[in-house]
């Protein structure tokens, strides 16, 4: 018992143990001195620049003073740091084949971060998910659905596959598909679309609306017509536009068909006979007839 | 209805009201209710569609139309009312573009006025410490977009009225402001003018005394070299508004009375 706690008391007064409560403190003071430095960079530079460059600023200081303070810690330990970093190599040859997409991934998501395709804030589109990107990691982008849902998406399907930035640029273009009857008038029609245009005070006015003829449709003449909005009032003017062309058209007698289908029995025939049956109210065998 | 004992010069200014009365304002295209209640004011809205833009008319009378009936309607309460409204003409918080009938071109070395109107807007503050509570747009006008591309460029409010080269020719309305515009080319080469800048929130608005609202006079001058031009905003009111009033500050101030703009960010 004597021996053991002579042991321990030898052990205590050490220089190993001085060494490890050294390596503790720094670990300790490191993390301290890591967050204080990135918060306060955070708080420094968000007034100047964008809520992406300070999350990397961040994450970049906090995890640069976290290294340098761990390899301190090691060293102070009496590892021998460069015979650490060749283990680290061969191991490191290692850890890739095994974390090949993680390894991937990363990549990517440098290449993502220096290439700055989009911000966090932005709202893009990658597939078939459109969201507002919540963070740019160096794994994963996650997103935020406008339904409210969460969504990882890996970097490297992001920098394989297209991504499209719905914010970039401050106007957006809507393009009105609508199809009119043969019979109408092209240049009423015209007229009609750009008085609407005209009345719709989130539709600029520059760049001018376009007209598109875009063929004889199976029941309809098809037209595009496009209109410009600011980025904001993209949803309200996608709505009130398309409202405001049917009521327009209704109160022009503007037909916008729907798919007319008609047979004929061949060239040389008649067309079908057709006869037209007045219903009896007193007829109750023809009510009963299947429809 | 019974038609305010205020002298109807001008559809702005203090207002005073009783604790359940409405006042209604017919300014333009604008319908403006405003209902004083104890510790509470109720502002509502609406602007029509189908209006004759040369009606030069207003009025204001006491209604007993409620607030609700129309469009858009808020409630600001406040400990006490002290039933005192302030109504002040503003100019538009973004640049107007403004188009004459035709683009005109102006050959070197000459210079010409025109005369260009810009919708107002109104801001309703209460109290003595004239406490905002909101600003109304007298009439919509439609957005646009003016900058060399759709990605570069500013938004801004497109006139649905002309660029005059006589003020005869101008419609006067309670509802717009009338901005004096001087175009100077001094480039070698013939300036084509088919839009303009007109920049409406650094310029202040007076009102001259037959109720006619102004902003101070701008002049566009194109320099030499052809790829700049110089805005410069004068301090005072326009020789034309005799006798005028200064009714509001500009929105924001420019840093100096001369600015040197790129040339298409003035003319297009």
């Amino acid at each position: 018992m004597n021996e053991l706690w002579a042991d321990i008391v030898n052990f205590l007064s050490g220089e190993k143990m001085w060494s490890m409560a050294r390596a503790i403190i720094l670990v300790i003071v490191g993390i301290a001195l890591a967050k204080l430095v990135s918060s306060t960079i955070t708080k420094v530079v968000s007034k100047k620049t964008d809520s992406h460059r300070s999350m990397l600023l961040r994450r970049g200081s906090y995890y640069l003073i976290l290294i340098l303070f761990l390899i301190s810690a090691l060293h102070e330990l009496g590892f021998n740091l460069s015979v650490l970093m060749g283990a680290a190599g061969i191991l490191s040859v290692a850890i890739g084949f095994a974390s090949q997409t993680s390894a991937s991934n990363l990549i990517s998501g440098l290449f993502l971060v220096a290439e700055r395709p989009f911000s966090v804030g932005d709202v893009i589109r990658a597939g078939t998910t459109t969201g507002e990107v919540l963070s740019i990691d160096l794994l994963s982008v996650k997103l935020r659905t406008f339904d409210n849902l969460f969504v990882r998406i890996p970097n490297e399907s992001l920098i394989k596959s297209e991504v499209t930035t719905l914010t970039r640029f401050p106007i957006r273009r809507i393009d009105v598909q609508v199809g009119v009857a043969y019979k109408e008038d092209l240049k009423k029609v015209r007229e009609l679309l750009e008085q609407v245009a005209d009345k719709n005070p989130l539709c600029l006015e520059e760049p001018k609306p376009l007209y598109i003829f875009q063929g004889f449709g199976d029941s309809s003449l098809n037209i595009q017509y496009s209109v410009w909005a600011k980025r904001e009032n993209f949803l309200e003017l996608k709505n009130s536009i398309h409202e405001e062309i049917k009521n327009i058209f209704d109160e022009n007698g503007v037909e916008i068909p729907f798919p007319h289908r008609t047979i004929y029995t061949g060239n040389i025939t008649e067309p079908f006979p057709i006869r037209y049956e007045k219903a009896s109210d007193n007829d109750p065998s023809f009510h009963d007839q299947p429809k | 209805m019974t038609s305010d004992t205020q002298p109807l010069s001008s559809w702005w200014g203090s207002f005073n009201f009783n604790s359940g009365q409405n006042k209604q304002w017919h300014i333009g295209p604008l319908t403006l209710i405003v209902r004083c209640l104890d510790g509470e004011w109720q502002v509502a809205h609406e602007i029509a569609d189908d209006f004759d833009d040369i009606d030069a008319s207003w009025q204001t009378t006491d209604t007993d139309l409620m607030p609700e009936t129309l469009d858009t309607n808020s409630r600001y309460i406040f400990r006490q009312t002290s039933g005192l409204l302030s109504i002040t003409p503003l100019l538009a918080d973004r640049a107007i573009i403004s188009r004459p009938i035709t683009p005109f071109n102006l050959t070197a070395g000459e210079e010409v006025t025109l005369y260009v109107s810009s919708p107002v807007w109104l801001e309703l503050s209460v109290g003595s410490s004239a406490k905002k509570l909101q600003e109304v747009a007298i009439q919509r006008p439609s957005d646009t977009w003016f900058g060399p591309s759709t990605r570069e460029g500013e938004l801004c409010y497109a006139s649905s009225t002309h660029c005059r080269l006589n003020l005869e020719d101008l419609p006067q309305r309670p509802h717009r402001a009338i901005t004096p515009v001087l175009i100077r080319n001094q480039a070698d080469t013939t300036l084509s003018v088919e839009r303009l800048n007109v920049p409406a929130p650094l310029l202040p608005l007076y009102a001259a005394a037959n109720g006619q609202l102004w902003t101070s006079k701008i002049s566009l001058i194109r320099e030499k070299d052809g790829d700049m031009a110089e805005l410069q905003i004068d301090n005072t009111s326009p020789l034309e508004a005799k006798a005028a009033e200064q009714l509001s500050k500009p929105r924001q101030t420019a840093s100096g009375s001369a600015l040197i703009r790129a040339f298409n960010t003035v003319f297009s």
